[in-house]
């Protein structure tokens, strides 16, 4: 089972939880087995298992709770209520390269902004960075275009930036 | 210099995901704009620190051993129900192939098939649950863009004889439009859009202040597909096929007023033949 690290780790990120990350697991890996004749030679595995465990996460019940709460809120930041500057391609920010320097290496800092993401960037900055997955393959798991994938991407990034961003101001203003 | 790399083109830059002639031109436009440089470092950085910070849960021991175990339960599941006549047929041989060891083995054969056929229509079924899923994924996503970008339609009127002739030459079939709407129902305007790799027309109308997209493509499927209606983060998806074409209607207004509106549109197609262009 070597993809079982990588699937109990995204797992335990989108559950937030131990118990529930077992159960995603072990659901997603039946899944697979009863499912394996599904599978095309050739295709991308690891894409078609992440896929697996996406769905069964979508389908249980912090997943159902998450996008119910979360992911709609989101995509409507990303222009509604915002207007078309919080689009990524609208405008770069410019914070200050030192201070994302200093955040980023703190690894306990970026696993909290990781935390603030909703479950759609999440998991699309995961198996973008974590998983070193390609788009392409990347929307075959999430089930979405490429161009999806990459407004995703740019999204999350940003979003982390902003956390990360936050998160300084706020130990600047509690050193203070 | 004034204009910048977009977010997404800097993204595919650091992740690696930029064609040639995109690398090429973005090299270009680095070497002159130190504002670009800097933030595609930022980004390369972020990533690089998004890679070990995302490494951060651990399996536990137990997990490995009880997957190891319903792995062994599964396998001997499978080698019970679908492959039972090769461990079976040794005691049979013993019968000396009598009438009663052909009907055995019909019944194992017949059992044998039959498994295999429930396990393809599963497998069927599976498949077009992921197609689905894709193509409200798709819908969902593309609305919502919509919504967000606040822009006009690409062709903005309320009437259906200036929206229906706009896509000629555009898509490769036509359609119709209902001329009675429900009640409270206008037409907004429409866009030409992609559905997996396929241009479809995005139909837009407003129910009472909802506003709703209507995907109209032509019917992959040999047969009209079973119409499906699902659910996603307080959105409806409606899905209908009407003389070869297949039409996916998404909104958050209610959905026994969308079924209106689906309802209409299925019954102006009526008397249209799609035709092939």
């Amino acid at each position: 089972m070597p993809l079982l690290p990588s699937l109990y780790n995204l797992a335990f990120w989108l559950s937030r939880n131990a118990a529930d990350a077992e159960d995603l697991v072990q659901e997603t890996f039946l899944k697979a087995l009863r499912g394996f004749a599904s599978f095309e030679p050739g295709s991308n595995f690891k894409a078609w298992i992440f896929r697996i465990l996406r769905n069964t996460y979508l389908t249980s019940r912090t997943g159902l709770a998450a996008n119910r709460t979360v992911a709609l809120e989101d995509e409507l930041q990303a222009g509604g209520e915002a207007g078309p500057a919080a689009y990524p391609e609208a405008a770069i920010d410019r914070q200050t390269p030192e201070m994302n320097l200093l955040q980023m290496a703190d690894r306990a800092a970026l696993q909290a902004a990781m935390e603030t993401l909703p479950p759609a960037l999440l998991e699309v900055i995961f198996l973008c960075d974590v998983e070193e997955m390609k788009y392409r393959d990347i929307a075959i798991a999430l089930e979405i275009p490429i161009g999806t994938v990459m407004s995703r991407i740019a999204r999350a990034r940003l979003a982390l930036r902003t956390a990360l961003a936050a998160q300084h101001m706020l130990s600047r203003e509690s050193r203070a | 210099m004034t204009d910048h790399l977009s977010h997404v083109i800097l993204n595919a830059l650091v992740d690696g995901e930029l064609t040639p002639d995109q690398l090429a031109s973005a090299d270009r436009h680095l070497a002159g704009c130190p504002t670009c440089t800097s933030y595609a470092l930022n980004q390369s950085l972020l990533k690089a620190a998004t890679a070990k910070a995302g490494l951060r849960y651990q399996p536990p021991p137990h997990l490995k051993e009880r997957l190891a175990r319903l792995a062994s339960q599964e396998g001997s599941r499978a080698q019970s129900s679908g492959f039972a006549p090769a461990s079976i047929s040794p005691r049979r041989s013993g019968w000396g192939f009598g009438s009663l060891g052909w009907v055995a083995a019909a019944v194992i054969l017949l059992a044998s098939v039959s498994i295999m056929l429930v396990q393809r229509a599963t497998q069927r079924a599976e498949i077009a649950s992921v197609e689905h899923a894709a193509l409200i994924t798709e819908v969902f996503d593309q609305h919502v863009a919509t919504l967000a970008d606040n822009m006009a339609p690409q062709v903005v009127s309320t009437d259906r004889h200036t929206v229906k002739p706009w896509f000629q030459g555009k898509i490769p079939f036509s359609f119709n439009l209902p001329q009675t709407l429900p009640a409270d129902t206008a037409l907004d305007g429409a866009n030409l859009t992609y559905l997996g790799d396929q241009p479809v027309a995005q139909l837009l109308y407003r129910i009472g202040r909802h506003r709703v997209s209507v995907f109209l493509r032509q019917n992959s499927a040999e047969a009209e597909t079973k119409p499906f209606a699902a659910e996603r983060a307080g959105f409806h998806v409606m899905d209908f096929s009407a003389n070869g074409l297949e039409g996916v209607a998404v909104s958050d207004v209610d959905p026994a007023r969308l079924a209106e509106l689906v309802s209409a549109l299925k019954n102006a197609q009526a008397g249209a033949q799609p035709q092939s262009k």
